[in-house]
Order: C-alpha cells, then sequence, then structure tokens
C-alpha cells in the first residue's frame, strides 16, 4: 500500500535503510521496479541523499528508515532540510500497534523526537489511515513553505491487507496556504523601493524555492537598486551583474555589507533575516528607514526584524505585483550606485597567496574556469562552504547547494550523490573539509555502486579549519580540539572504497589533478592539502555589527 | 507548570489593557494523539511561557478548543499566534489579548467547618459534606477565584484543586 501510494506521487528515487520494523514494505519493493531504492550505508545519509536531490531538481526527496536508531538516525537530515525548507517524505517503521508504549525492541518516540524538526508529521496506526496520510504529506512538504514531513507507519498497519483506495480530496482544515498578494501593500513597497535613495534588496531561498530568479533581476534593474543574496540564496542573482553586492551576512563581501548598513531602504525577499544575516541584531542596517519583507511565511515577519511594509506571499507573486508600479530609475541612482562601486574597488575579496603553501582558493578559481556555470556545487559546512560561496560566480540558480541554516556537517558527500541522482546530465562537485568528510564518507560505497560521476574537493587543512579561526581570533588564540593530523591518508581511503583519488600539495598541481578527474568516468577523489592558516575572509567578529567586519591582510 | 512565578501572585488576573508580556489566545485544534504535544512543543521552542492551558472539546466533533495564556518572552507577542497557526493540527486561532472578555476558573475546596460560612457568604456551592469537611466550588474571574483562594489559605486548605480560564470574548 504505501509503495502503491508512492508510485501514485510519481516518486522516482527512495533512499533508505531497511530493519526490523519495516521489513513488510520492504517484501514488497521487488515488485516496483519504478521505484528506485538507493541503499545508504548509515541513515544520515540517506536524509541527507534526499535532500540533495530534492534541492536540485524541486522534487521531494523519499526517505526509508526502521524504526528506533534507524529513524533516530534521520533527525539531523531532517533538522537540515527543514532549517533550509526542503521538501522531504521520510517514512518510518514503528513497531506493531499493539506494542506501542511497551518499550519494544527498537521503539522510540519518532514523532517526540522529529516534531521540532519537521513540517509535519503522523503516526499512523490503522491501514485505511494510509492512503489519506501519505497524499496529505505530499501535498504539505511542497506547498507553501516546503519542509520535511516525516510517516510513522506501525508495523502491522504495513502488513495489514486492504483495497487499494485512492485517497479522497485533501481535506486539511488546519493547512492554510497564503494565496493572494496584497496589491495595496505590493504597491506601497514598490512606490517605496522607487522613492528610496540608497536601496538595497537581499535575496533569500524563498526566491529560488519560487522560481522568482527573472522577476527578481527585471524589479532590480527597473529599480536600479543593487541586490544581494543570502548564503542559500546564491543564484537568485547573477555574481557578476553590475547591481550584484554577492552574498550578505557576516562573512559577506565586504561592498555588500557596507551597503546593506548604508542603505535607506532594504527589501528582504524569501529569507528569515536570521543572526547569520543580521550579525548584531541592534546595529543591522541602522540607516534603514523602511524595512519591506516578502515571505511566504508571516511567522518571519517580525520575528527577527520587524518590516514596514510586509507582504505575506510567494517570492514571485510578490514581485509580479510590485513591478507594474516600478518605472525605470537609473538616473537617479547614479550616485548610490557609484558610491557601490567605490566600495567594491575598495574592499574586493581577496587572499594571500605568497607564503608557498596550497590557497583552497586557487583551488576553487580551478574548479570553477573549468566548470563555469555548468555544474552543481555542494558544499559542506565550515570554511570550505563560504570558500565556494564566496570563489565561485554563480550565475543561474540550483547550482550551488549547501546545509545553511543547520550547518551540517557531512552533508556534503550523501547530498552531491542526491542532486548527482536528481541531475545526472549536470558535472556534480562535492567541496568538504576532511572534518566533515569523514562524518559521512561510508556513502562512498554508494557513489561507487553506482558509478556516479561526481567529483570530491577536499579542501584538507589537518585540522576543524572554521574552529580554529574562531579560536584563533576570538577566543584568545587557545587552539583547543581542532588538530586533525590523524586522519586517513585519504588517497588510500577513496581506494579502499574502490575510487580512484589524488593527493594535491602544490599549485601547479591543481589543473593536472583537475584533468584527471574529469577524464575519469565516475567518482574521483582529490585530497587538496591546503593551507592549514588559510582563513575565511570577510569577517564580522562575533557579536559586532556588520560594518565592523574584518578583511584579508592586504599585502599577505 | 511555570518556571517562573506568575506575573501577579496566586491571582493571575488576565491582561485587559497589553500591559505585561501576556497572550491570551482561543484555539481550535484537531484532536490527535500528538497535538497537545505538539503545540505544547512550539511554546517551548520558541521561548514562550506557558501562564495557564484549559482544555475541552469545542462544539464541533473531532475538535478541541484550548485556551491558552502565554508569556511572549523576548519574542514579539504575535509571534505565539504565527507560530501556532503553522501547526497543521491548529484550525484557527483568536487573539484574546486586550480584549473584553469573560473569563471564568473554577475551584474545589475541602474545607474545615469553621472556615465554611464566610466562603459560602462569597458565593461558594456545597458539593459534599462529610463529618471533618464539606466539598465546596466557587467560580468567577481570576482576581475573584485568587482572592477566594487566599481566603481558603487563612483558614488552612485541607486541599483545593483551581482550573485555568475558560474565556471569551464580552460581546452582546
Amino acid at each position: 500500500m504505501v509503495l502503491e501510494a508512492l508510485e501514485r506521487e510519481g516518486v522516482e528515487y527512495i533512499f533508505g535503510y531497511p530493519g526490523g520494523a519495516n521489513l513488510p514494505i520492504y517484501q514488497h519493493l521487488p515488485e516496483h521496479p519504478k521505484l528506485k531504492h538507493i541503499l545508504v550505508r548509515h541513515e544520515q545519509g540517506a536524509a541527507h541523499m534526499a535532500d540533495g536531490y530534492a534541492r536540485a531538481c524541486g522534487k521531494p526527496g523519499v526517505v526509508f528508515a526502521t524504526s528506533g536508531p534507524g529513524a533516530l538516525n534521520l533527525v539531523t537530515g531532517l533538522c537540515t532540510a527543514y532549517m533550509d525548507s526542503v521538501p522531504m517524505i521520510a517514512i518510518t517503521g514503528q513497531v506493531n500497534s499493539t506494542q506501542v508504549g511497551r518499550d519494544a525492541f527498537q521503539e522510540s518516540d519518532v514523532i517526540g523526537a522529529t516534531s521540532s524538526v519537521t513540517k509535519h508529521s503522523y503516526l499512523v496506526t490503522k491501514i485505511d489511515q494510509l492512503p489519506r496520510v501519505i497524499h496529505e504529506a505530499f501535498h504539505i512538504a511542497t506547498t507553501g513553505r516546503p519542509g520535511p514531513v516525516l510517516i510513522d507507519i506501525c508495523k502491522d498497519v504495513q502488513q495489514a491487507d486492504a483495497e487499494r483506495v485512492t485517497p479522497e480530496r485533501l481535506q486539511i482544515p488546519g493547512y492554510k496556504l497564503n494565496g493572494h498578494v496584497d496589491l495595496g501593500h505590493a504597491r506601497q513597497a514598490a512606490r517605496a523601493l522607487a522613492e528610496a535613495e540608497r536601496p538595497v534588496i537581499l535575496a533569500g531561498h524563498g526566491v529560488l524555492l519560487s522560481h522568482a530568479e527573472a522577476q527578481l533581476q527585471e524589479l532590480a534593474e527597473a529599480a536600479a537598486s543593487p541586490v544581494g543574496t543570502t548564503l542559500l540564496g546564491i543564484g537568485a542573482f547573477p555574481v557578476k551583474h553590475p547591481l550584484s553586492l554577492h552574498m550578505t551576512g557576516f562573512m559577506g563581501t565586504g561592498w555588500n555589507l557596507k551597503a546593506v548598513q548604508d542603505a535607506d531602504l532594504l527589501m528582504m525577499v524569501g529569507m528569515r533575516v536570521d543572526d547569520r544575516v543580521t550579525a548584531r541584531l541592534a546595529g543591522f542596517a541602522p540607516k534603514v528607514k523602511t524595512f519591506i519583507h516578502i515571505d511566504i511565511d508571516g511567522s518571519e515577519m517580525g520575528k527577527n526584524v520587524r518590516p514596514h511594509i510586509e507582504l505575506v506571499a510567494d517570492a514571485k507573486q510578490a514581485l509580479e505585483a510590485m513591478l507594474p508600479h516600478i518605472d525605470h530609475l537609473d538616473a537617479g541612482r547614479s550616485t548610490w550606485l557609484n558610491q557601490i562601486d567605490a566600495w567594491r574597488e575598495e574592499h574586493p575579496l581577496r587572499y594571500k597567496h605568497s607564503n608557498g603553501r596550497l590557497q583552497p582558493q586557487d583551488v576553487l578559481i580551478e574548479m570553477y574556469r573549468r566548470a563555469h556555470s555548468r555544474a552543481i556545487v555542494v558544499a559542506d559546512v565550515g570554511q570550505n562552504q563560504i570558500w565556494a560561496a564566496l570563489w565561485w560566480n554563480y550565475d543561474r540558480p540550483g547550482l550551488f547547494i549547501n546545509s545553511g541554516g543547520s550547518g551540517t556537517m557531512g552533508f556534503a558527500l550523501p547530498a552531491a550523490l542526491g542532486a548527482k541522482f536528481a541531475r545526472p546530465e549536470l558535472p556534480v562537485w562535492c567541496v568538504a573539509g576532511e572534518g566533515g568528510f569523514v562524518m559521512t564518507a561510508q556513502e562512498l560505497s554508494v557513489a561507487v555502486e553506482h558509478q556516479l560521476d561526481v567529483k570530491i574537493v577536499l579542501l584538507n587543512n589537518f585540522s576543524l579549519g572554521m574552529v580554529r579561526q574562531f579560536q584563533d581570533d576570538f577566543y584568545g588564540g587557545v587552539r583547543s580540539q581542532v588538530d586533525l593530523t590523524h586522519m586517513p591518508d585519504f588517497v588510500k581511503l577513496a581506494e579502499a572504497y574502490g575510487l580512484p583519488a589524488l593527493r594535491v600539495e602544490k599549485f601547479e598541481d591543481i589543473a593536472p589533478a583537475f584533468d584527471a578527474a574529469e577524464r575519469t568516468k565516475g567518482p574521483f577523489l582529490i585530497d587538496f592539502r591546503i593551507d592549514p592558516e588559510a582563513n575565511v575572509y570577510p569577517i564580522v567578529p562575533l557579536g559586532k555589527s556588520l560594518n565592523e567586519f574584518w578583511e584579508a591582510p592586504e599585502n599577505a | 507548570m511555570p518556571e517562573t512565578a506568575p506575573p501577579s501572585g496566586s491571582a493571575r488576573h488576565l491582561p485587559m489593557n497589553g500591559e505585561d508580556k501576556t497572550v491570551v489566545l482561543s484555539v481550535v485544534v484537531e484532536d490527535g494523539p500528538n497535538t497537545l504535544t505538539k503545540v505544547t512543543g512550539v511554546i517551548r521552542r520558541r521561548g514562550f511561557h506557558v501562564l495557564s492551558i484549559t482544555v475541552g472539546p469545542s462544539h464541533e466533533p473531532g475538535r478541541s478548543r484550548l485556551i491558552l495564556q502565554i508569556d511572549h518572552g523576548h519574542a514579539e507577542a504575535d509571534q505565539v499566534r504565527k507560530q501556532l497557526e503553522r501547526l497543521v493540527e491548529v484550525v484557527e486561532i483568536e487573539d484574546l489579548t486586550g480584549h473584553d472578555l469573560h473569563s471564568r476558573e473554577l475551584v474545589v475546596a475541602k474545607v474545615a467547618p469553621a472556615a465554611l460560612e464566610g466562603l459560602l457568604e462569597r458565593g461558594a456551592k456545597v458539593l459534599m459534606s462529610g463529618k471533618d469537611t464539606t466539598t465546596i466550588e466557587f467560580s468567577g474571574e481570576a482576581a475573584d477565584v485568587g482572592d477566594f483562594v487566599d481566603e481558603l489559605a487563612r483558614h488552612g486548605i485541607v486541599d483545593v484543586v483551581r482550573s485555568g480560564p475558560v474565556v471569551m470574548r464580552r460581546t452582546a
């Protein structure tokens, strides 16, 4: 019954792991060849794979896990998807309904453990609930602000006989979608944007989820307003566009932060305005007279920043409603745009490359030179993530995938594999530090088993780089528990899993290593032994305002 | 239930003028095994704080009504409603904060004979008379119930239970 329902919902891939409490589902899996099941090596890997799959193609990722430890291993992956509004369906086995609450073998309160990291969840104890629940779950996961939905199905329900029922029409009275744009507010927002002297638009993940990139660009050009993106909004606006401010937030570009802090109007589209965007909240965008906030989730209004004009709506519809009220304004904005150009000159992205060590930025620049806008980059969490965000000129949506809200180390490898299942036609690059990589490295088996053409770029600095940088800069220079010299030989590790690999220690070897990776079909790993002292810049010191950012030393 | 003392001693006055950080919500939810956990989970996770909670069946089958008094902590007052609205189990929320309200609470108490007369004068009704104690009930606005409980305390309470408020907007 579960598998038929999934076929009905158009599911192609399931990322999962069998166990005692979902055996009845797995028993019937071979009867459904249309459902391709990917056997992961750890349930967390399944959740991240489904997440990467969903982010790469927009369809919900589907995960199977058994009860108890199997389901609990999903929690980090569910949280990752929840924080970043990724549609996902997790189907977990639960002990027999008659055993629930008796501390049965591998029983755990999965609903209790996951309700704070799911958009919604169901415990199914009766077979007649199942068709409705699965249909509802897909609807809820994929509509409005997307998110993971968990369905915990008791084992006796999985093996119950039932007539095949198609689900009745959806009846979820408590699930309300924000359908229409308030046209009055849209006009008001457009007028404020047009009348502002120093406007800045910030675009978040919501712009990508709503496919509003074209409308955003049209509006920005018509209003001659610069546009920055959040980390998750990367790709919503071309980095090379003259109006681009690149990434915002406490590791954003200098010219972006200068602009945000000097703006008199800030329009925030499809974003949560979290602490990584605002840095010290009281010092955020201090000159702004008008905050405009567009988000499909009404609870975002005033959660962190109280907007003067709010549009609780889908980003595309909201921007479309604003467009007719904007006239082309190029002339009036030249002072502001010239100022931003000056900041761009004054505060360029830079890094040190004179100490003879391999610099991570050189690796990324070479990658970008080869792949351009034809590859998906999946980054892990930490310095590697910010380098991959800043040193790659994303000019199209959907090419940069990373765990922004949750910041889950170990995300990149499984998510990259999921992305490759979703978009087999595109090259997929996994960028990770060695710390995060080993957290889910067991999924290399999946890459080899399915000969997934995913290239793994390990930025190996023998330490937990971001933590080390924070300790150096903000915690008295005490390096505590960040040393990772005792790690596997990654070339041998790759070989043990059955994929080719190379080690690179010198600048001259970067290009030949990429040549080798690109010549090889299937997975490939390059262990770049980078400068252990390489840092992420700009960075706003913890507790400071955005304009207090530090830059890379100029003459290093 | 509250981890810290409620704002106004034993008598938890409903805020009629929004002066404190309390919001009052009337919430209709779908009945289900997880509904109450999810509602309280959201309240806890967002840093809000339950001051009182009253649950009973609504007039619609399969749905219950919760009356919540919540301290919204450092968040904007409106966040409580907005965060609860995100729950699929929540069908309808009415924000009663600052409105003119009918608010009734119920007290059932066991009292010693010596205390009985004064309490009956306040409007208590006898539920059961025993040899050593009498069981009485009293209902009223939170402030009156608070005063009633204070009076009970002066006479030495044998046993007392007190409900949360049941609230309705005061309209003609």
